[in-house]
């Protein structure tokens, strides 16, 4: 390669500059602000991008915490779609992070609606740490509860198990939740009597599959108490 | 994980993101943050700091996604561009930068790279960078990674390698010129 290079224009400078980030203050400023208003700057700012880029291949890719994906979804605009938001998880943790009562209100108003049972749901927030982990719905006409993970994140090697403690204060397992997804588990008829207000769920850490004990045997890292809506 | 076998789905979701489609969003944060928390936490050297702006970034995609134009930029591109500009105007409004260790051109022995990412564009992409900038003298590719890595201006290179600001501004204008012209062969 030569040191003589074919001259370039002032522009294509500038623009070489704003993409590598060697600007501040105002030069900084004054150059963002072409970009926003002139297209052929703008390109010259996009090549020099794509010059630079394959670089970044020597900047490791290191995981966010889930926290802020909960920011991320706490801090966009107002939803605008019409329909399939309710399925989704992303506006679930969001939402239950900002509103976590609010948000139970609403999974239990939807299963209202939807089956129009004969006594009022159950729902709980079940917290711990100061963190809304998951909410869940005790539909009592079909005898089954779904939970929606909010902030709970997934732990490197032990998966979620979700207990019921009634009155007498003796946990017992309902089933395995998730981290990623809702999950509807049916509640066993001989622990039916007993999912009713002031129960209280919990949720253990586990090894896969769940406690080989039938009791809790990991930590308890969230607890929320059964009310009727 | 290979990013260049998913820039199809990359794509796709940043299409889908203007009609307000959060799902899409969402699969466009799974399939990157990783790395773009990676270009945070290079430039800004502090977590919680590169949360702040990560969250900024794709915030700002939501925002701008119709801007993309997969015809002329790819998505990565312009994802780690976005995640840059972002990490240096958190940096620049700092008033402080956190690399400002002394560079000695020495120092890049280094450079030959230890490549983190092999698949984030293409392998060929890299190896003809680096080609062009093996071919820099390394005083000039020394500044040019302080630029890029760690988001030094002018001056703090200027400091870092103890040479008058109009010197830098040379050996940086001089160093792009010719990583244009050897980029173009």
């Amino acid at each position: 390669m030569s040191d003589v290079t074919a001259p370039v224009p002032e522009d294509d400078l500038l623009a070489a500059e704003l993409a590598l980030g060697v600007l501040a203050g105002a030069e900084r400023a004054a150059a963002l602000q072409r970009a926003a208003r002139e297209a052929s700057f703008a390109s010259a700012v996009a090549a020099w991008e794509e010059r630079f880029v394959p670089w970044a291949a020597e900047i490791a890719e290191v995981s966010a915490p889930p926290s802020v994906w909960e920011r991320i979804v706490a801090a966009l605009p107002a939803d605008k779609q019409t329909s399939g938001w309710w399925q989704s998880l992303a506006f679930w943790r969001g939402l239950s992070l900002a509103t976590g009562a609010l948000a139970a209100a609403c999974i239990g108003a939807l299963i209202y609606l939807g089956n129009a049972p004969q006594q009022a749901p159950l729902t709980a927030g079940i917290d711990g740490d100061g963190r809304r982990h998951f909410v869940a719905t005790i539909d009592t006409r079909s005898s089954s509860i779904a939970v929606v993970p909010a902030a709970y994140s997934a732990d490197a090697t032990r998966e979620p198990e979700l207990w019921l403690i009634p009155a007498d204060g003796k946990p017992r397992p309902l089933g395995m939740l998730r981290a990623d997804r809702a999950v509807t588990i049916k509640i066993p008829s001989e622990l039916a009597a007993l999912t009713v207000g002031n129960a209280v769920l919990a949720v253990s850490l586990e090894p896969p599959g769940g406690s080989p004990t039938g009791s809790p045997t990991g930590p308890v890292i969230a607890t929320g108490k059964l009310t009727n809506l | 994980m290979d990013l260049d076998a998913n820039r199809t789905l990359i794509v796709a979701a940043l299409a889908r993101i203007p009609a307000g489609d959060r799902a899409a969003l969402q699969t466009v944060y799974r399939l990157t943050s990783a790395k773009l928390f990676g270009v945070c936490l290079r430039i800004l050297g502090e977590r919680s700091e590169a949360e702040d702006v990560l969250q900024e970034v794709y915030v700002t995609v939501w925002r701008k996604a119709a801007d993309f134009d997969a015809e002329r930029a790819s998505p990565l591109t312009w994802l780690i561009a976005i995640a840059r500009n972002r990490s240096i105007d958190r940096l620049r409004a700092s008033k402080h930068s956190r690399h400002m260790a002394p560079i000695e051109a020495a120092d890049d022995v280094a450079d030959s790279g230890t490549m983190a990412d092999v698949a984030l564009e293409n392998a060929q992409d890299y190896a003809r960078l680096h080609g062009c900038l093996d071919g820099l003298e390394a005083k000039e590719r020394s500044a040019l990674r302080g630029a890029f890595f760690d988001g030094n201006t002018y001056e703090d290179l200027a400091t870092r390698m103890n040479v008058p600001l109009g010197t830098m501004k040379s050996w940086i204008r001089r160093a792009m010129m010719k990583l244009k012209s050897c980029l173009q062969q």
